[in-house]
């Protein structure tokens, strides 16, 4: 299928050696075009896997919470400033940031789909409040969060969050009163 | 849409698994940035000074051993910096002011080590001891001039670091206590100045008494 192939073709270039310490140079590109690469790499090749497993997928993610819960888990934990300081300085952190993301990919693509409206509405609220967080953590903290990276680029990722609040809460504001008139309600 | 125990199941595992790995990722919940895992691990492996030789403001050149014996309360600074190693340091100062006169040059030394020994020299650390006060003998500001020495001991006191760019540095800081046979004793918070007063006056209470 073309969606992987694209996938592994992202996944590769990502690997390089050159891209990799480039990306990882840059807090912001790091946080922020780094990981979610590497979930947007497991999400063209999970197509392929979610349809060739699709009995396991049927089984143990019926719902599609499981799946959510392990991207939420892992998501979580790759906002930690100390996960992203280690990634760099530990090889095996680095080795399960590209394991762990792709699986995201994975998950997200067939928990997503699955999930009930209000889930997703769970899900995205929560994401807009972590944003909004790191957003304020990182533009307003008066110390060095991470050890790797100076403080100059911390408030550029806290900056970077903060766009990407802002756009979710437009995208809310746009999905509430366009979806409002075809409600029962 | 009906739930299978596979699904219960999933649920159950991947919530255990995502709390193992944030507690295995955070120390028990301990450490949350790197700097606060750096420090807790400090204080469980609790290393060794190494014997570097130091270069002091007063142009003295020793070996770190010389100390033995005594409690050195240590910080990692560079003079040129002119953002956290001057609150540091006025922070040191205090410290060092609410230390009973008995045991300051018996039973502790204060020790200022610069990281960038090729600007600190002699005249420049001596100019940057006058800044602070210092007396240069139960408080001294020294360089280690030896590269591979300096970045061993950096090493072992996980202090990472990285120059600016604008011929700076930016650097985690803490104030370090090493005992009297030069292990690390203990790593504090150098924002807190009670605390840390606290913390060595007990120390050197509790080491005295031996």
């Amino acid at each position: 299928m073309k969606q992987t192939g694209l996938g592994i073709i992202l996944y590769g270039i990502l690997v390089v050696p050159p891209v990799k310490a480039y990306l990882e140079s840059i807090m912001l590109l790091h946080m922020l075009v780094q990981l979610p690469l590497l979930i947007l790499a497991g999400w063209f090749i999970g197509d392929r896997l979610i349809k060739k497993f699709h009995p396991f997928f049927t089984a143990w993610n019926t719902d599609g919470v499981p799946g959510m819960i392990f991207v939420v888990f892992i998501t979580m934990y790759w906002m930690l400033p100390r996960a992203l300081d280690e990634a760099v300085t530990m090889y095996y952190i680095e080795l399960f940031k590209f394991i762990s993301l792709p699986l995201v990919g994975l998950f997200l693509k067939d928990s997503w789909k699955k999930m009930q409206t209000l889930g997703k509405g769970f899900i995205f609220l929560n994401y807009l409040s972590m944003f909004a967080l790191m957003a304020w953590l990182y533009i307003d903290s008066p110390i060095q969060i991470c050890n790797n990276y100076l403080e100059t680029q911390q408030k550029f990722l806290g900056w970077g969050f903060l766009v990407i609040t802002i756009w979710m809460i437009l995208y809310l504001l746009q999905a509430v009163f366009t979806d409002h008139s075809e409600k029962a309600e | 849409m009906s739930r299978n125990w596979r699904n219960t199941a999933a649920i159950f595992l991947t919530v255990l698994l995502g709390c193992v790995l944030f507690y295995a990722g955070t120390d028990g919940f301990r450490a949350f940035t790197a700097e606060s895992a750096r420090t807790y691990k400090l204080l469980k492996d609790k290393p060794k000074f190494p014997n570097v030789t130091l270069e002091d403001s007063k142009g003295r050149v020793y070996s770190f051993s010389e100390f033995e014996g005594k409690y050195i309360m240590l910080t990692f600074i560079y003079t040129a910096c002119s953002d956290v190693c001057p609150k540091l340091e006025m922070n040191l100062a205090e410290v060092y002011n609410k230390i009973p006169n008995a045991w300051i040059g018996e039973d502790i030394l204060f020790l200022s080590i610069s990281f960038d020994p090729a600007r600190d020299d002699v005249a420049t650390l001596e100019k940057y001891r006058k800044a602070f006060d210092s007396d240069g003998e139960t408080w001294r500001m020294a360089r280690i001039a030896d590269q591979d020495e300096l970045d061993h001991l950096l090493e072992e006191f996980g202090v990472i670091v990285i120059p600016d760019g604008e011929g700076g540095f930016t650097h985690n800081s803490a104030f370090y206590l090493v005992d009297r046979k030069g292990y690390l004793a203990e790593v504090m918070d150098f924002t807190k100045i009670d605390e840390a007063a606290n913390t060595v006056l007990t120390t050197l209470k509790n080491g005295t008494g031996e």
